[in-house]
């Protein structure tokens, strides 16, 4: 419609340049690019000045992510028009848009030529720090960028034409960049200063980072106490001023004879007046009417900490830790938070205090009467809060993991009783509201995973599912729950039930970055495919929109003086570009296409020219790959021995590498195999070929000897089995790859492209020993995947003496054999592309040279017939075991399952859960079914 | 116990703590939030725990007429974790805006809360906010459930004397009618 429109002008005024590109926007929008493209490079060569025009050529260029000739359009307009104020500022937001930070600085001040305006002075300004900023050289960054900032800046100081805040803002992170931090207290402390009244304590804080940062902990002692009087509950400062102290201690500071102690007032340099500063705000908090604030008595529990660490005997003054925390349960015990606060604090126990201390505090919980089952329970939500807390910090003390296996279950039920008993305090709660006993829920499938973790015994996790999935009728709106119900499927190896309760999570934006490998990490390796690629999808969909995104918003901090938010916002930009999870879905969902991708035989040349995937290149960003997982989204109150460690997430960070790694190389080698049908984006093919690895076989040996290196480090990573923490991060299907021997085989398939490399230009006719070796691969191949397969066999779901068992490895292997069989078969497509034009070839001499010859086939010839009859004998089998388990789980009759020692509602909650894990597990094997079915069908056409 | 700083980027991945704990606090994009930290970056301030967990946050900016009286402070979000809750952080984050607006010259600050939300409506009573008018179907339904009319409350700065931006509209507004 729009295109006819602006087709409808174009006849009247044919050389109307607003419409024709309106009418290339509207080719843009129907899909049609290179139409699009050309018709406003018509426009462009012309150099329109025409407002219409030019906005709607920005538009255009901008939904066809070229930004960088927004920037050329204007460069273009602005000599033509050359005192217009409204082109020129177009034109610095337009490299602005590409970080064209050198350009930026000179359209600023021309700009400000024109137009003697301040911003557009400190824009440039500004671009001179993103020079630095993003210069490679720091020293450049050092002596030429920052001291010509600083320099600009100083010069409208003198003139005294400083008017905004964002200006002085901007002088402060130039100088603080610069490591002037004596130029910049007397920027902040002086008149400029003044101008700082936006945020709020803007001054103060930047002063107390200036005094750390330089040392002065007389100033930085008497702000953090000042700023402390003012409000004893703002946390930051208690440190800044703990900290100080014990520098002036260490450098034996005393106050001058007379006068003032600093510049900031008085001093505190003895551990008596810091004890008396902070029992006074606590005496403050104990005499008011109001709520009273927590900080004041955690401040108190910190100083202790920090004088043991510094063994300290005037730890004693402030009292007995024991104590102190009791006293702390008693004002702030039925607060939720009670148990994070005290979490921290809990080394200051020694081991032998820990029951003493939770009977003391059970001795502070309001509960009712005893009942029949030998429990008390609270009259109130405060009472039960308070209940909740004991548990948690009991929890936190390790005492639930010495119970013995008796005393777990005995726990359990205590925890099962106050569940439902507070669930009565929430009849009346909305949907979406939370109960308040839900946490004694989520604990009692804590201790059942603990129980199952130590004594192996499944009913354990079943159980636990039993119990969140009734915490979940009662609380549906609970991610606590849905979270751990998630996890605990994936590892009995059903993933279907995760589908939904991870759509109701509602997980969206920033949330596919950091919980999303939630799912990536499951649905392939438990064979849903479907769900799999969907899930790649979600995440990269979120990845792809914030590339375009960040820059509207650096333009947008440029327009309103938001200096500081441009740094941060292009490292967001780079955080989420170089994020682990973005790069692994994008390689993920490439081998899933290749994967599924049925047509063996056709398809692999288009497959990976869609996915613009290249051998050569590589864009992962392996040195600076940010893992931006939330490793602790799981709600937790371990133990410290048993929480997750900075080490963990490190071995966690390098594991989830070297699998990326072996990834991303076989997605490469499998491109390799497509042949030069994709050609490399120009500029790469070029470097490439000045560094003389251009060509085809290097490239490939290099990927080949690349895989094999990492392979050893991903055995050295196997061999050290790492455990994590069962709420942090899960482990990655490395070791299970190793074990399962498909490592291994997909290396050795892809291996051969070298050798069929060989045999192409050596040809069939003088090539036996190298036949030969072909062969002996083929063979070697098809003994591996009949290990892989064989380490399959068994099956997947069992019921004995009326327990159900999963046997969710069994299942991976399974998907492994898929995934290992459809690579083998790409190798064998390529294997057949290159031998039928040798096997013509070489029939065509032979019927020169003799007509009556002996037609025996090639070596090579025959191995391969060979192989294809094995892979379809493979997959025969496989199909077998697949149908043969299907007909299995589907005869379970879970019906029969003795469930009758538990309660019939936790029963049938557990039935519920057991159903979702034998649907999930047929779902799986039909979909590696269906997979390979359609494989089996391609093999026929591998005939040579 | 709360450190009280400047939102920054790098806070938007620690956001589980407040989503994953709670169902009505909304996940915005990405692009939601750079628009504020761009335009208004003092009134976007998080409340963080000793340990690094988010606590809540509070998000807002300034918008009016000043010739009309009606340059203001308004609420876009606020948010506290539910193991946060009752300690009076929400309080102590609406002061902040409250006072960032006085500074800026503010006539009044304002915000619009579902009027299902009793807690909610409840808690800005007890803080010094009236309800101005009603907004008819101001929340869009989501999963079959009807729109959702909400409140706008406001509470009077300093600058205001007479507190006349916070008298009640008589009738009802629309969504379209309100700036």
């Amino acid at each position: 419609m729009a295109i006819q429109q602006a087709d409808k002008l174009l006849k009247k005024h044919k050389d109307l340049h607003c419409a024709k590109v309106l009418k290339a926007i509207g080719l843009q929008r129907t899909g049609k690019q290179d139409e699009a493209f050309t018709l406003a490079q018509e426009v462009a060569t012309l150099e329109p000045t025409d407002d219409n025009s030019l906005q709607a050529l920005t538009i255009l260029y901008r939904e066809m992510h070229r930004p960088e000739l927004v920037a050329k359009l204007y460069e273009a307009a602005v000599k033509k028009v050359p005192l217009s104020e409204e082109y020129h500022s177009h034109l610095f937001m337009a490299y602005a848009r590409v970080g064209e930070y050198k350009k930026m600085q000179q359209a600023g001040m021309a700009l400000y030529k024109i137009v003697p305006k301040n911003p557009y002075y400190f824009w440039s300004v500004m671009s001179l720090v993103m020079q630095a900023i993003s210069a490679q050289d720091e020293k450049l960054a050092q002596t030429m960028f920052l001291p010509l900032a600083e320099r600009m800046v100083e010069k409208m100081v003198k003139e005294e034409k400083i008017e905004a805040e964002a200006e002085v803002q901007l002088y402060f992170m130039i100088l603080e960049r610069l490591g002037k931090c004596v130029e910049a207290l007397d920027v902040i402390r002086g008149p400029l200063g003044e101008k700082l009244t936006s945020e709020l304590q803007s001054r103060e804080n930047k002063c107390m980072m200036l005094y750390q940062r330089l040392q002065r902990w007389p100033e930085c002692n008497a702000l953090a106490h000042k700023l402390l009087l003012k409000n004893p509950d703002d946390w930051q400062f208690y440190p800044s001023y703990f900290d100080s102290l014990f520098h002036l201690i260490d450098q034996s500071w005393s106050p001058p004879e007379e006068g003032e102690h600093c510049p900031e007032g008085a001093v505190h340099h003895t551990v008596a007046e810091v004890v008396r500063f902070v029992e006074e705000r606590i005496k403050g908090e104990d005499g008011k009417e109001s709520r009273s604030l927590r900080g004041p008595y955690l401040a108190r529990l910190e100083l202790i900490h920090r004088l043991r660490e510094r063994g300290c005997p005037e730890e004693s003054l402030l009292g007995d830790p024991l104590e102190l925390m009791v006293q702390f349960f008693g004002k702030f015990g039925d607060k939720p938070c009670c148990i994070t606060d005290l979490k921290i604090y809990l080394h200051l126990l020694s081991p032998d205090q820990h029951v003493q201390f939770v009977n003391r505090l059970s001795e502070a919980v309001p509960l009712g009467e005893r009942g029949e089952e030998g429990f008390a329970f609270p009259d109130d939500t405060k009472a039960l809060q308070r209940h909740l807390c004991v548990c948690q910090l009991s929890r936190a003390l390790g005492l639930h993991h010495a119970l013995d296996v008796d005393g777990k279950l005995r726990l359990i039920a205590e925890l099962k009783a106050h569940y439902r008993h507070g669930l009565k305090f929430g009849k009346n709660a909305l949907k979406t509201e939370l109960q308040f006993s839900d946490m004694y829920c989520l604990m009692a499938a804590h201790v059942y995973i603990d129980l199952w973790k130590e004594t192996g015994d499944e009913n354990m996790v079943w159980q636990g599912l039993g119990v969140l999935q009734e915490g979940l009728s009662h609380s549906a709106s609970n991610a606590q729950f849905k979270l751990l119900l998630l996890l605990l499927y994936c590892h009995l190896g059903a993933f279907e039930p995760v589908v939904d309760l991870y759509s109701s999570l509602d997980a969206k934006h920033v949330q596919h970055d950091t919980i999303g490998f939630l799912l990536t990490r499951y649905a392939e390796s438990l064979g849903q495919f479907a769900a799999a690629s969907q899930s790649c999808n979600f995440s990269l969909r979120f990845f792809h929109s914030n590339q375009k995104d960040t820059s509207e918003y650096i333009i947008q901090a440029y327009k309103y003086g938001a200096f500081e938010k441009i740094p941060e916002f292009i490292a967001l930009r780079n955080r989420l570009n170089q994020s682990l999870h973005f790069a692994q879905v994008r390689t993920e969902r490439m081998l899933l296409d290749l994967f599924l991708e049925a047509d063996i035989v056709l398809s692999l040349e288009e497959s990976v020219k869609a996915m613009s995937l290249s051998a050569e290149e590589d864009d992962i960003p392996w040195d600076n790959m940010r893992d931006n997982r939330d490793l602790t989204v799981f709600t937790s109150w371990d133990p410290k021995d048993r929480e997750l460690t900075a080490e963990h997430r490190r071995q966690s960070l390098e594991e989830e590498s070297v699998w990326l790694r072996i990834r991303s190389l076989t997605l490469r080698l499998l491109a390799s195999l497509a042949g030069s049908g994709h050609a490399p984006s120009q500029q790469n093919s070029e470097i490439a070929n000045e560094n003389g690895v251009g060509d085809k076989s290097s490239i490939l040996s290099g990927l080949l000897s690349q895989l094999n290196q990492t392979l050893q480090t991903a055995n050295q990573i196997a061999e050290k089995r790492i455990q994590y923490p069962f709420l942090g991060p899960p482990s990655t299907r490395l070791a299970p790859a190793l074990s399962s021997g498909s490592c291994q085989c997909q290396a050795a398939a892809l291996q051969l492209s070298v050798h069929l490399q060989e045999l192409e230009t050596v040809g069939l006719d003088e090539s036996t020993e190298l036949q030969t070796q072909i062969c002996n691969a083929f063979k070697s191949l098809v003994v591996q995947l009949q290990e892989i397969l064989n380490k399959c066999k068994g099956d997947l779901l069992d019921m004995k003496e009326g327990k159900l068992k999963t046997w969710s490895s069994l299942l991976e292997n399974l998907i492994f054999f898929v995934e290992t069989v459809c690579i083998v078969l790409w190798m064998a497509s390529h294997c057949a592309k290159i031998l039928r034009p040798l096997k013509t070839s070489l029939q065509k001499k032979k019927k020169k040279k003799k007509k009556d010859a002996n037609t025996a086939q090639p070596v090579v010839v025959c191995g391969f017939q060979e192989l294809t009859g094995s892979l379809q004998d493979l997959l025969t089998q496989a199909l077998e075991y697949i149908k043969g388990q299907e007909t299995g789980i589907t005869a379970l009759k879970l019906a029969s399952l003795s469930l009758d020692e538990y309660p019939q509602d936790e029963a049938s909650f557990m039935k519920a859960a057991m159903d979702k894990v034998q649907s999930s597990y047929l779902r799986s094997l039909q979909e590696a079914g269906d997979l390979l079915k359609k494989r089996a069908e391609t093999i026929k056409n591998l005939k040579i | 116990m709360t450190t009280l700083r400047p939102f920054t980027c790098d806070d938007l991945f620690k956001f589980n703590n407040i989503t994953c704990r709670q169902h009505e606090a909304v996940l915005y994009g990405i692009p939601f939030y750079l628009q504020y930290l761009a335009h208004w970056p003092e009134y976007f301030i998080v409340a963080e725990a000793p340990g690094g967990e988010l606590m809540g946050y509070i998000m807002g900016k300034a918008e009016g007429s000043v010739a009309r009286e009606e340059w203001h402070g308004h609420v876009t979000a606020l948010s506290v974790a539910p193991e946060f809750r009752r300690l009076g952080l929400a309080a102590k984050l609406m002061e902040m805006l409250e006072e960032i607006s006085e500074r800026k010259g503010g006539f009044f600050v304002d915000l619009f809360v579902r009027v299902s939300n009793q807690v909610a409506v409840n808690m800005y009573k007890r803080l010094g906010y009236s309800v101005y008018r009603t907004v008819i179907e101001y929340y869009s339904a989501s999963n079959g459930e009807p729109d959702e009319d909400a409140y706008d409350m406001r509470k009077a700065l300093s600058r205001d004397t007479e507190k006349k931006s916070i008298i009640p509209l008589p009738h009802p507004v629309r969504p379209e009618d309100i700036e």
